[in-house]
């Protein structure tokens, strides 16, 4: 019993005299009264969840490093596979695209436009009827063989011919070629074509207009224009009307592929395209630009697993992802059950714990986001370079990713947040 | 009797349903008075901890009566009892402080709750707090740069600041050394008889049995009807008053 006769321990130095519960000899002191328990404000129950939640993600680096990469993981994988379907679609539809015309006729049967099925010429005529039509000219697209002028190997490529001087068809550069275009035997060669087809822009530039074999026949390469490889062509060339017919002699005249129509200024493309729809037979469908574009992509969308594959690999960079902060925040908790039970017993609510464990999955959302999104600007610029890809960061996508991986996380905090039932206080004595 | 901070009547309280319930507690009686220090005994499986986690409010009670601080736990919501548990300090065996936190954050921790004070307030009071428990100079220590018995110091300030009306402490002393056992056993009691807050102690460590006002024995989920441990200092009967 010596430990009786040890001192009691001295109360606080006297310092802290200020305290009035403090040093005080045992006496029959009132209990005190119950704190005046006021509700926190809304503000503070979510911004001291946060802090809380941030101090515990910040004092373990390892783990935060982790679950930063992992979100960001998961970013990047998701922005490349939605950069990749858009840009395959945006390159599926490059040469609708580049277009330049204001209504278009098309056989309703044609599915994909470097499969067209053909329509009367007729019908180009036809068109001019409507006063507000100012221009119709028939459009002729086809795929013929082009054999490299550097290594002589042979790959399909897109022809495109039309009457150049209609002025309703424009692509980049087409503008100043059309006089040496009228010549025969000449064409404008797509810039932007994959470069299996041979170094076109380099060979025109040392040896001037040079012959390249498109089809069976000879024709003279005599400038560059700009359209860019879609899914059905890696490359393409724009030659006349006339051209056109002589590169592709199986095809009549009359069969024409595409009509592109100008309207006169200030004409509305919406009555002009319900008039020219009653005007015509049944064999044509009358579309506006955007209207041709989403055919085209549909065409991609449902006759091909393109959009398929890709919304399933950005579905499984978010399971990856989510499975990875999931996995971060319960071990958190479950090293942490002493601490969470503890503070239940303190009176902290199984809400209060939940905003916790809450605010570190959206803090990880960011904080992975952030890098992520940094890292795939640079990637969508290496790989675009490198596959010819149009893949470029626009507003809409980051946002619509950065509300995915937010969405991931929450999910993962959710699932976790059970974890904490098992943090029961009454365990803890 | 009933301004006590705690009182209980015919506490009875079973683990497990039907037939395989294993009755822990039998009808317990037992109070705490206002700024009185009990000492709860006896061999474990005897109830003791079961006991404090109904006075806690940790788990639900199934039979009988318990007071706690003017609320009746016999049916009470679980919201009720998060509220109560705000105004009850905890000491465990374990420190259980929060590691990514320094001590003073810890310690304000147990204020955060209350929105009536602000951040500065709650720190300062931390503060105050963990200079009331000789650590004034440790405040922004981790826990982990803290000594067993430090650390335990920081528990009985976190379990102090709140103002609490009743400290529930089980077995403070367990993992400690028998000095720093004794000293932190004896600060808390000075801290609390200073406030004059209650305390309900579990304990088995005969050295600290000095600090009671009274010690309870419990036995087979029974108090045992004499002041039972022998060598108590200032044994009192189990009902005062």
């Amino acid at each position: 019993m010596n430990v009786l006769a040890r001192a009691p321990p001295a109360p606080p130095p006297p310092a802290h005299g200020a305290l009035p519960w403090a040093g005080q000899p045992a006496g029959p002191a009132p209990p005190p009264p119950a704190a005046p328990s006021r509700a926190p404000s809304p503000l503070a129950a979510l911004r001291l969840p946060l802090r809380l939640a941030w101090r515990q993600l910040r004092f373990e680096k390892a783990r935060l490093f982790s679950a930063i990469a992992g979100v960001m993981f998961a970013s990047v994988l998701v922005f490349m596979q939605l950069g990749f379907r858009s840009a395959l679609f945006d390159s599926a539809t490059a040469l609708l695209a580049a277009f330049r015309a204001d209504i278009f006729l098309m056989h309703p049967m044609t599915l994909v436009s470097f499969r067209p099925e053909t329509m009367p010429r007729a019908r180009a005529s036809q068109a001019l009827a409507l006063p507000e039509v100012q221009a119709a000219v028939p459009v002729y697209l086809a795929q013929a063989t082009w054999r490299s002028p550097e290594n002589g190997s042979r790959r399909p490529i897109q022809i495109i011919g039309f009457d150049l001087e209609a002025g309703v068809m424009d692509f980049p550069g087409l503008a100043p070629l059309i006089e040496r275009l009228k010549r025969p035997d000449s064409m404008a060669f797509d810039l932007r074509s994959r470069p299996e087809f041979g170094d076109i822009a380099r060979l025109l530039h040392e040896r001037g207009p040079f012959d390249a074999q498109v089809g069976n026949r000879h024709m003279e390469v005599v400038g560059l224009i700009e359209i860019g490889p879609s899914f059905g062509a890696d490359g393409n060339v724009v030659m006349s009307e006339l051209n056109f017919r002589r590169a592709v002699k199986e095809r009549a005249a009359s069969a024409i592929d595409l009509v592109a129509i100008r309207l006169l200024p200030g004409a509305d493309p919406q009555a002009a395209k319900r008039r020219l729809a009653e005007a015509l037979p049944g064999d044509v469908m009358v579309l506006t630009q955007p209207e041709l574009v989403a055919w085209e992509r549909r065409y991609w969308e449902d006759a091909t697993p393109i959009g398929f594959i890709f919304m399933f690999g950005s579905l499984m960079g978010l399971v990856v992802g989510m499975v990875i902060v999931y996995q971060i925040l319960f071990s958190d908790i479950a090293s942490h059950l002493r601490e969470y039970a503890t503070l239940k017993a303190m009176g902290y609510s199984n809400g209060y714990l939940g905003r916790v464990v809450l605010s570190a999955a959206l803090i990880l959302a960011v904080l992975g986001f952030l890098p992520g999104f940094a890292a795939s600007t640079l990637l969508y610029d290496v790989v675009g370079k490198g596959t010819f890809l149009p893949l470029a960061m626009d507003t809409e996508r980051a946002l619509g990713v950065f509300a995915m991986i937010f969405a991931m996380c929450a999910a993962a905090g959710l699932l976790a947040m059970r974890k904490l039932r098992d943090a029961n206080p009454a365990d803890m004595f | 009797m009933a301004d006590a901070p705690v009182a209980l009547r015919d506490v009875t309280y079973a683990y497990g349903k039907g037939e395989l319930a294993r009755p822990v507690l039998r009808d317990v009686d037992i109070s705490v008075g206002p700024g009185e220090i009990v000492l709860l005994t006896g061999p474990s499986g005897s109830g003791k901890t079961t006991l404090l986690t109904l006075i806690g409010a940790l788990r639900a009670m199934q039979q009988g009566s318990a007071v706690v601080l003017g609320q009746e736990l016999m049916g009470a919501t679980e919201r009720q009892r998060v509220a109560l548990r705000r105004r009850i300090g905890f000491i465990f065996q374990q420190h259980n402080l929060l590691g990514f936190l320094t001590a003073r954050q810890n310690v304000a921790m147990a204020l955060e709750l209350d929105g009536a004070t602000g951040e500065r307030a709650r720190l300062a009071r931390a503060g105050e707090i963990l200079g009331a428990v000789g650590l004034g100079d440790r405040g922004e220590s981790r826990p982990d740069q803290l000594s067993g018995g430090q650390r335990q110091r920081v528990a009985v300030a976190r379990a102090l600041a709140g103002a609490p009306g009743l400290i529930l402490a089980d077995e403070p002393t367990a993992a400690l050394d028998r000095q720093t056992g004794g000293e932190v056993v004896r600060l808390l009691r000075g801290l609390a008889k200073g406030r004059g807050v209650p305390i309900l102690m579990v304990t088995h460590d005969p050295r600290i049995l000095d600090i009671a006002d009274r010690i309870v024995a419990m036995e087979d989920g029974r108090i045992l009807p004499s002041e039972g441990a022998a060598g108590a200092p200032r044994p009192l009967p189990p009902f005062r008053r």
